[in-house]
């Protein structure tokens, strides 16, 4: 149906004028600070051109920072993929008690990330923490977990696999419930084993799931922030620190808007570069 | 059924059940911490030797958690009232509907997605602080009032509900206002459930945001007011009122997960996704 725009406005303006005020209008502003060196204080904007990004790359911290990001994004959505179409693949049916066993898993997702936070960091706990003291039950030395930089980034990590890992699963099961059984009964027919049949049935017909979820989580992962400052404040020596994080240390710490800004703009880039990879990738490996 | 048939029951049982206690397991420290004695919860022992119910006075007596409390409940209502009507009207445009500048309209709407939040915040908090509106939950929930997910979410939703039934509604004579509610609603109400739970979830847990401009005391939220009493209490940690404070932040919303577990557990993964 066709509608003129004067007509369509009272149902379009509702969103399109916060979007304007609240999104557009700001990134467009915040890609021009990008180009300055505004320190929050100073009426007046001096340009720089692309001395904010130029610097970026020679500062230590930066590459640090980058690194990092890489390191914390494969790291999350690599087991949080995985983990959820593992358990999802236990409740492609349901069964007796499979509804208490999806609401625990799923649960995390749920709670506030600062405050569960809270909570693994008492379990970190070197010295007194729980899950040192299991391990040492079962002979494994204990590690320093978040107060070295060997192991924090990876406790960071564990933290929010843990959140992740349920609404994942969700996903997946709602997209196995979709598989046809007849494929099943015809690989059964071909003589297919169980490992067979999930290689060649199930993973190409949740293939267009999981290209979502890799798409979503990344996006997800390149905005962590809040298990982030609770856990570790970006320490030890900056190795929890993510290009999100960094951003938030040089625009409210060091107040460096330009460079703040212009970290912001590379945290885009790479999730738009990431996201093309994935598709280029997907279309090889995605059953549309 | 015969017997090698239930051993792979049994270890799958025995798999779940181990699994998820341990996805709940730092609830269940939590809670159980918060009920002893601050060098109780160091000794690491499991069950508290005696429930010090006395511990959520002294946390609320100092620190206003119900305050904080409310804070979250009524700025992420007002959010997700909103945004569930906005973008509901946004997306039976967008699903129904032809007009001049639509693909634009719909690419923008998909860029500003891919956009991280935080590219916003120094513009946004700027032009908040130059209309007086920093620390005003006004402020704060205007400032969060577009969900571009939700557009999303719903424009699927919309879009399964076929053009067949929204065009004969209008040869009808019923108004786009109408169909929108009388009809298309009532066929799509468990996405505007989920989608409602969602964002309600989302902004209830929000915290970066609200921490940059929600800076007096009893305007803060329960994010921001945990956060920072577990922040400013690191020299010499009292573990276990710092438990209260999480378990008072983290309880109420887990109550509201398993009163509603089912429309999170089905609802959400049903976005109009194939496969």
């Amino acid at each position: 149906m066709q509608i003129k725009f004067s007509k369509a406005a009272f149902f379009l303006l509702p969103v399109g004028i916060p979007l304007t005020l609240f999104w557009i209008i700001p990134n467009l502003f915040s890609l021009g600070i990008s180009f300055t060196d505004w320190d929050f204080m100073t009426n007046g904007f001096h340009f720089v051109g692309l001395d904010n990004y130029f610097n970026l790359f020679t500062q230590s911290s930066f590459k640090q920072a980058l690194l990092n990001t890489l390191y914390f994004g494969f790291g999350t959505v690599i087991p949080t993929i995985v983990l959820g179409l593992g358990f999802a693949l236990f409740f492609r049916k349901n069964f007796k008690g499979s509804a208490i066993y999806k609401l625990m898993i799923f649960s995390p997702w749920v709670t506030p990330t600062v405050a569960v936070s809270i909570v693994w960091s008492l379990l970190y706990e070197p010295k007194l923490g729980v899950i040192n003291t299991v391990l040492g039950l079962v002979g494994i030395p204990g590690l320093d977990w978040l107060k070295s930089s060997e192991t924090a980034m990876l406790a960071v990590i564990i933290v929010t696999v843990w959140k992740l890992v349920g609404w994942t699963m969700i996903f997946y099961i709602g997209a196995l419930e979709k598989v046809p059984e007849s494929l099943y009964e015809a690989a059964s027919i071909d003589g297919a084993n169980a490992w067979q049949k999930f290689r060649n049935v199930t993973l190409p017909m949740v293939s267009p799931t999981t290209f979502f979820l890799i798409v979503v989580n990344t996006i997800v992962s390149l905005q962590a922030y809040d298990q982030i400052k609770i856990l570790t404040q970006g320490g030890p020596s900056g190795s929890t620190r993510t290009l999100l994080y960094l951003f938030f240390q040089q625009a409210f710490e060091q107040f460096d808007m330009g460079s703040a800004t212009a970290i912001a703009f590379i945290i885009l880039i790479i999730t738009i570069l990431l996201s093309f990879i994935n598709k280029k990738i997907g279309d090889k490996w995605v059953n549309y | 059924m015969s017997n090698h048939k239930k051993t792979p029951i049994i270890i799958k049982h025995l798999f779940l059940a181990i699994s998820s206690i341990l996805f709940v397991f730092p609830f269940i420290w939590m809670v159980l911490s918060s009920f002893k004695t601050s060098s109780e919860v160091l000794q690491g022992g499991f069950w508290p030797k005696e429930f010090h119910w006395g511990n959520y006075q002294e946390v609320l007596g100092v620190i206003p958690f119900h305050t904080y409390i409310f804070n979250s409940f009524y700025t992420s209502l007002i959010i997700t009232i909103y945004v569930l009507i906005s973008s509901a009207l946004f997306a039976y445009m967008l699903a129904f509907y032809k007009f001049k500048g639509k693909e634009f309209t719909f690419g923008v709407v998909m860029a500003t997605y891919m956009i991280p939040g935080a590219v916003s915040y120094v513009p946004v908090y700027v032009m908040l602080a130059k209309m007086g509106m920093l620390n005003t939950h006004f402020g704060y929930i205007i400032s969060l009032s577009v969900s571009v997910f939700g557009i999303f979410y719903f424009r699927q939703a919309f879009l399964k509900v076929g053009h067949e039934i929204v065009e004969a509604a209008k040869i009808d004579g019923a108004s786009d206002w109408k169909i929108l509610w009388k009809i298309v609603f009532p066929m799509t109400r468990s996405s505007f459930v989920t989608l409602g739970l969602v964002t309600f979830v989302e902004n209830y847990n929000n915290y970066i945001w609200p921490a940059l401009v929600l800076k007096d005391n009893d305007k803060k939220l329960i994010t921001n007011g945990v956060a920072d009493f577990f922040i400013n209490s690191s020299l010499g940690r009292d573990w276990s009122h710092i438990m209260v404070a999480s378990t008072i932040a983290t309880v109420p919303l887990l109550l509201v997960f398993l009163v509603l577990q089912k429309w999170f557990l089905s609802g959400v993964s049903d976005s109009g996704i194939k496969g």
